[in-house]
């Protein structure tokens, strides 16, 4: 068992790969998985019936007394294969579900391998913290599952409703857990029943539980996230909400059911809430037009009654309840899948705009009734078989006088009767034809996409007739519960009470099928109750007023508020401790070398002007003086590491600024001027004052003696003679990994703030270039035409109608950036051009040898990454947004992952060898000609830190550079005061002139007689005396 | 003077990149301050690496370079930076000087984007002028030039800016770049000579 999840885990960790280059047909091919434990579940199925479960421990976690222990006894078999079967069929129908040029299938794909397998190891899983973990990984796939559209906003709402409610439910059953772990002394399930915990920690214990049982299996009154999860893609709703996730609290009932169902609580939650989710999810379920709610109500509905049922306590009741469920997962699978068949191939699922749908398509129709019947419990199908059994199961109970047997008898009945009302409607809406709406239009369908609710449908017949071969297992199960042996699952037991029940259920389903127009007024008039998504809403929407109202009562004052605060705290704070300190330095060195009192001052010149004047691009500056000063200092005091780092970010931060303030006005506090000017001038002077102070304290502070004489030998033991490096990615690596990991935040936040929608994918690229320099011509220069240099290009489509010959017959230069010509030649400066493409490389090669010294040598991952940054921006400022999608074609996104992950896995790795976390390892041996080779582990986690800078500088750029660029020539395109417009395509459509202007432009002629450029005239005459002087 | 990129051969475009790829492993090999075999060969790689993998365009390099006229076009930038450096510091501390600056037009020789920018740079670099904007179209390098008080002080700079030019292109240019200017500065020497032997 351990080994299919850990093939499950691996399986779907590699699938965003595999389904790159096998498209849809990667679902064939993962199908397979699935399907190979479905047959090694058979063969251990004579073990099974035989009374010996599977049972594999590992330990895990043995000071909290948690192992990986898993147990395959009857009931986690028959769910076991459920999961794969179902699972399996699932995945090949995705095979036609979905088409090739489907986003993000690679994901979707993995995520639904995945839940396969953690659903298998919800149902094996003996350790009840296993079990948990399990359970919330469900829920977690699930929101991953149903959001898998995640640009529509029901799509990640209903995802985020369903994690909320279904985690809400989890937690509260992790405290359950807890309490039964404890009482009972063990965290195995299987001892926890065989010996159950009793007195009230049981009941506390057993209610926590049962609340994540229904919260997970979507009863009243948590039933809404499961309508709402519909917004997933069919196989998922067919697979998790249908025949697997949803099956997991009916699972834990049934497993809790043999050493709980006699406590207190048990029986008014799970017959309860049960029979009253049967006819909350039946009565819903008949006002629903589009096809896939009703089926969904439904599920509520009948996850209502398999609850009731196998919840009920005896072993009839507990034999007819995973009969029901076999029943269930076949027939609401094969619906599901149906659905989305008719869904693909007329385009809607409201049943009154579909008409003559099962005429047309015959096979899925009949797969469909199949089913269909099998829900309403007409004979001879397994949903007949099981329900049959239930009301036996009931009537037997109300003759032994139980008052719950009532309740549970009436609900039963009730609630079948509204499953044939509702069934009827179903086959009635999806597939007849209406007198009064025309044939639906149908798309032609692949036969192949029926297989598998063919299959599923098929299995509802067959399994009836294969009845004496399953119940072994069925009973098997029940026999743990108690109550007499006799009663077997059979299609006919002859003329008795249960039939009789049957036949007035299908009577009164009848009823109500004739009389709908009356039970669709009474409907009406009747108020929804019991309508718990509006009290979610609620709830949703107070937290929501609550934290808006307290972020507008405490940040009203924006960014000098902050400031204001924290500096105020810290003078208040610090500052008062370092007045009550009493450790003052003996004396006091005003400085250690001349140029540092001349530095200080420049730098609170430069800071106090900086405070003053009122144009916000000097007020940058003036802050970088400061930063630069800063950077000397560091220098000339023996730091090269810090002086190193400290310029690189200096530059980084200053471009960030410039890039930035593009977008604000020019004078600082032009519309709102400064106010508290005189207690804002006293904050920033104590806070300078409190913070000299504070140094000079914590340098006279010293008690132990200093441990920096052991550094430099811990430094070579770490293979390193660069104590900061060392300190940086291997003594105090945590700190290193955390401080990446904020940064990768960092670069997500800017980019989600500019991105207004999706920011996956790199900065936009060049169209063209593709085509004009192919693989083969790379090593070539690659030629630039005049018009290019003279005019700019309207958009980056304008290559599209011109011949080889025009080009070359164009006076033709060579490129130096690949898209410099995306400037208007007014914006571009060929120097910057030149100077960044014989600069670009060697810079790149610099921060490769700064990242592998650094170990040794004033380097690193982190200067490394920022020069690799530096060289990006300037590619960036030389050739624009064009040029920067160039100059990294990849997904910022994917650098940081990588780099994060580079980090991360150094850190873990160790812990696969038996070592503690960030555990270094040496690889060195000696090759023959090159010398002694060695890389450490460290080395690659100062690789992943490059990376991730790299990310974070790439990510700034695309969004605070590429797109505000973006976003300012879309507004004044929009302002159309544009004359010409670079980027996309679409502009063009909005001004109806651009491709004639574009023509003008391309033609060069025009150009220069027509519109001149504003200097043009005055500089001409300079230009005729530089003639006249050569002459 | 054009680029006629499209017409060489495959084999000659790339032998007159290579000294930039040369650069890049020169350039790591100093960085490690160590001739080994080690680090040759992950410099080789490593240039090829990141060429192909960041590709930029390729540059074509003139397949020239007259060491003799590198050597002279070195010593007389050290030469230029030293002297206007003086003179740019005698200006800034001179209380009398009142400053009489101009932009002026230069129109170079050639048209080729590397040694325009070559000169841009060259003349940036010496103290007192800066290059504010090049005509790529034209082949014009606009500059601000101090202390250009007379039509002789732009006649000057304007001198300068073509020599430096000159220089560049006789240690780096292309054949044909060094020949014409070659011609020009044989034409404008015998002109010199005639106009000294009116006068004698």
């Amino acid at each position: 068992m351990i080994a299919s999840l850990a093939a499950f885990a691996a399986a779907a960790l590699v699938m965003p790969l595999l389904a790159r280059w096998l498209g849809r047909r990667v679902f064939a091919v993962i199908a397979l998985l699935p399907a190979a434990v479905f047959v090694l579940l058979l063969t251990w199925l004579p073990g099974v019936l035989a009374g010996t479960p599977v049972v594999e421990i590992v330990p895990w976690i043995p000071a909290l007394d948690i192992s990986l222990s898993f147990r395959l006894d009857a009931l986690a078999l028959l769910l076991a294969l459920i999961v794969t079967g179902v699972g399996a069929l699932v995945l090949l129908y995705c095979v036609h579900y979905f088409a090739d040029d489907e986003p993000a299938l690679g994901r979707f794909a993995g995520l639904l391998l995945a839940f396969a397998g953690v659903m298998f190891g919800l149902v094996t899983a003996d350790d009840v913290f296993i079990l948990f973990t399990f359970w919330e990984a469900t829920s977690v796939l699930s929101y991953l599952l149903i959001g898998h559209y995640t640009g529509r906003k029901e799509s990640r709402g209903a995802a985020l409703q369903a994690l909320t409610v279904t985690t809400f439910g989890g937690l509260a059953m992790l405290v359950g857990l807890v309490i039964l772990a404890v009482a009972g002394g063990t965290t195995s399930l299987s001892e926890l029943i065989a010996d159950p915990v009793t007195g009230a920690a049981g009941e506390w214990a057993i209610a926590l539980v049962l609340l994540g049982a229904i919260s997970k299996s979507a009863l009243v009154p948590f039933h809404f996230w499961l309508p709402a999860a519909m917004a997933a893609p069919t196989p998922v709703s067919a697979y998790l909400h249908a025949a697997a996730m949803v099956k997991a609290g009916v699972y834990l009932v049934a497993r809790l059911a043999p050493g709980y169902a006699e406590l207190e609580v048990w029986h008014p939650i799970v017959i309860g809430l049960g029979a009253l989710t049967m006819l909350v999810g039946g009565w819903r379920a008949l006002r629903q037009y589009d096809i896939k709610l009703l089926l969904a109500y439904g599920t509520v509905s009948q996850l209502g009654f398999l609850v009731m049922v196998t919840g009920f306590g005896t072993r009839d009741a507990a034999l007819a309840g995973v009969a029901l469920l076999l029943a269930h997962a076949l027939f609401k699978a094969a619906l599901f899948l149906v659905v989305g068949i008719v869904d693909h191939a007329a385009g809607t699922r409201d049943w009154r705009k579909l008409s003559g749908v099962g005429r047309r398509m015959p096979v899925i129709a009949t797969i469909a009734f199949i089913a269909a019947a099998s829900m309403a419990g007409v004979p001879p199908l397994i949903g007949f078989v099981a329900k049959e059994a239930v009301f036996t199961a009931f009537l037997d109970a109300v003759a032994a006088g139980d008052s719950w047997a009532w309740v549970a008898l009436i609900g039963a009945v009730a609630g079948s009767v509204l499953t044939v009302a509702y069934t009827v409607r179903f086959i009635w809406g999806a597939f007849f034809s209406k007198t009064d709406v025309a044939d639906t239009p149908l798309h032609a369908e692949s036969p192949a996409i029926a297989v598998a609710p063919g299959l599923l449908a098929a299995a509802s017949v067959v399994s009836t007739f294969a009845i004496p071969f399953i119940e072994p297992l069925l009973a098997s199960y029940a026999d743990e519960l108690p109550g007499g042996h006799d009663y077997h699952l059979a299609l006919w037991h002859g003329l008795e009470p249960a039939l009789a029940l049957s036949a007035v259920v299908f009577a009164l389903g009848a009823l109500l099928v004739w009389g709908r127009q009356r039970v669709a007024r009474l409907q009406a008039s009747v108020a929804p109750v019991l309508d718990s998504a509006r009290g979610y809403l609620g709830i949703v929407s107070v937290v929501d007023r609550v934290a808006a109202s307290i972020t507008t009562a405490i940040q009203a004052r924006g960014l000098p508020g902050y400031l204001a605060i924290i500096m105020t705290v810290f003078i208040g704070g610090l500052g008062a401790a370092s007045i009550m300190n009493t450790s003052w330095p003996a004396g006091i060195r005003l400085f250690d070398y001349p140029a540092q009192p001349f530095l200080a001052l420049v730098m609170a010149i430069a800071a106090v002007a900086a405070a003053t004047v009122r144009q916000r691009m000097t007020a940058v500056l003036l802050v970088s003086v400061t930063g630069y000063g800063l950077v000397l200092l560091f220098g000339m005091s023996g730091a090269p590491d810090l002086a190193l780092t400290q310029a690189l970010v200096e530059t980084i931060v200053l471009v960030v600024f410039v890039l930035v303030l593009r977008r604000l006005p020019k004078q600082i506090a032009q519309r709102n001027p400064p106010v508290h000017k005189l207690a804002r001038g006293i904050i920033g002077a104590l806070a300078g004052l409190v913070m000299a102070v504070l140094g000079l304290v914590a340098l006279g502070a010293r008690i132990q003696p200093t441990i920096a004489g052991g550094l430099p030998a811990l430094a070579l033991e770490a293979h390193g003679k660069n104590i900061v490096n060392v300190m940086l990615v291997d003594i105090r690596a945590w700190d290193t990994l955390g401080e990446i990991s904020v940064l990768v935040a960092v670069a997500t936040g800017v980019a989600s703030l500019i991105f207004v929608s999706g920011r996956t994918g790199g900065a936009p690229r060049l169209d063209a270039v593709d085509e004009g320099v192919n693989r083969r011509d790379r090593l070539r220069p690659v030629p630039e035409p005049a018009w290019s240099i003279r005019a700019p290009r309207t958009s980056l489509a304008d290559t599209a109608g011109e011949s080889d010959a025009a080009g070359e017959a164009a006076e033709t230069r060579q490129t130096w950036l690949l898209a410099g010509r995306t400037i208007s030649p007014r914006n571009r400066s060929i120097l910057i051009e030149v100077l960044v493409r014989l600069l670009f490389h060697p810079a790149i090669i610099v921060s490769v040898f700064l990242l592998f010294v650094g170990h040794n040598a004033p380097g690193g991952g982190f200067a490394g990454g920022l020069l690799a940054g530096l060289a990006l921006v300037a590619r960036y400022l030389a050739g624009g947004r064009y040029e920067l999608g160039e100059a990294a074609p990849v997904d910022a996104g994917r650098l940081l992952g990588t780099g994060l992950l580079l980090a991360a896995g150094t850190a873990a790795g160790s812990l696969l060898f038996g070592g503690p976390v960030f555990e270094s390892a040496w690889f060195e041996t000696e090759v023959p000609l090159l010398g002694t080779i060695s890389i450490g582990t460290s080395t690659l986690f100062d690789i992943g830190v490059y990376l991730v800078v790299v990310g974070l500088v790439l990510d700034i750029l695309r969004s605070l550079g590429g797109e505000v660029d973006r976003q300012e020539e879309r507004q004044t395109a929009d302002e159309g005061d544009g004359a010409f417009t670079t980027g996309d395509g679409e502009h063009g459509d909005e001004h109806g002139g651009t491709p004639g202007e574009g023509a003008e432009f391309a033609d060069g002629d025009e150009y220069s007689a027509g519109a001149r450029l504003p200097g043009d005239g005055a500089r001409q005459p300079s230009v005729e005396r530089t003639e006249e002087a050569r002459s | 003077m054009t680029h006629a990129a499209a017409d060489v051969s495959r084999w000659r475009s790339v032998w007159r990149q290579l000294p930039l790829l040369v650069a890049l492993v020169f350039l790591w090999v100093f960085l490690w301050d160590q001739v080994t075999v080690l680090t040759v060969v992950t410099g080789v790689l490593l240039a090829i690496g990141v060429t192909r993998v960041l590709y930029l365009p390729p540059v074509l390099l003139s397949g020239r370079f007259n060491v003799w006229r590198g050597l002279l076009l070195g010593l007389r930038m050290m030469w230029d930076v030293t002297i206007a450096s003086l003179q740019v510091a005698v200006l800034a501390i001179d209380p009398r000087w009142k400053p009489m600056n101009s932009i002026i037009a230069v129109q170079l020789l050639t048209r080729s984007d590397l040694v325009t920018t070559l000169t841009a740079e060259a003349i940036s670099v010496v103290p007192g002028t800066v290059v504010v904007d090049i005509d790529r179209e034209r082949g014009l390098l606009y500059l601000h030039a101090l202390g250009t008080r007379t039509q002789a002080d732009i006649d000057r700079v304007r001198r300068d800016v073509l020599g430096t030019e000159e220089r560049i292109v006789l240690a780096i240019g292309t054949r044909g770049q060094a020949a014409s200017v070659r011609a020009a500065r044989r034409e404008r020497r015998a002109a010199h000579d005639h106009s000294k032997g009116v006068r004698a």
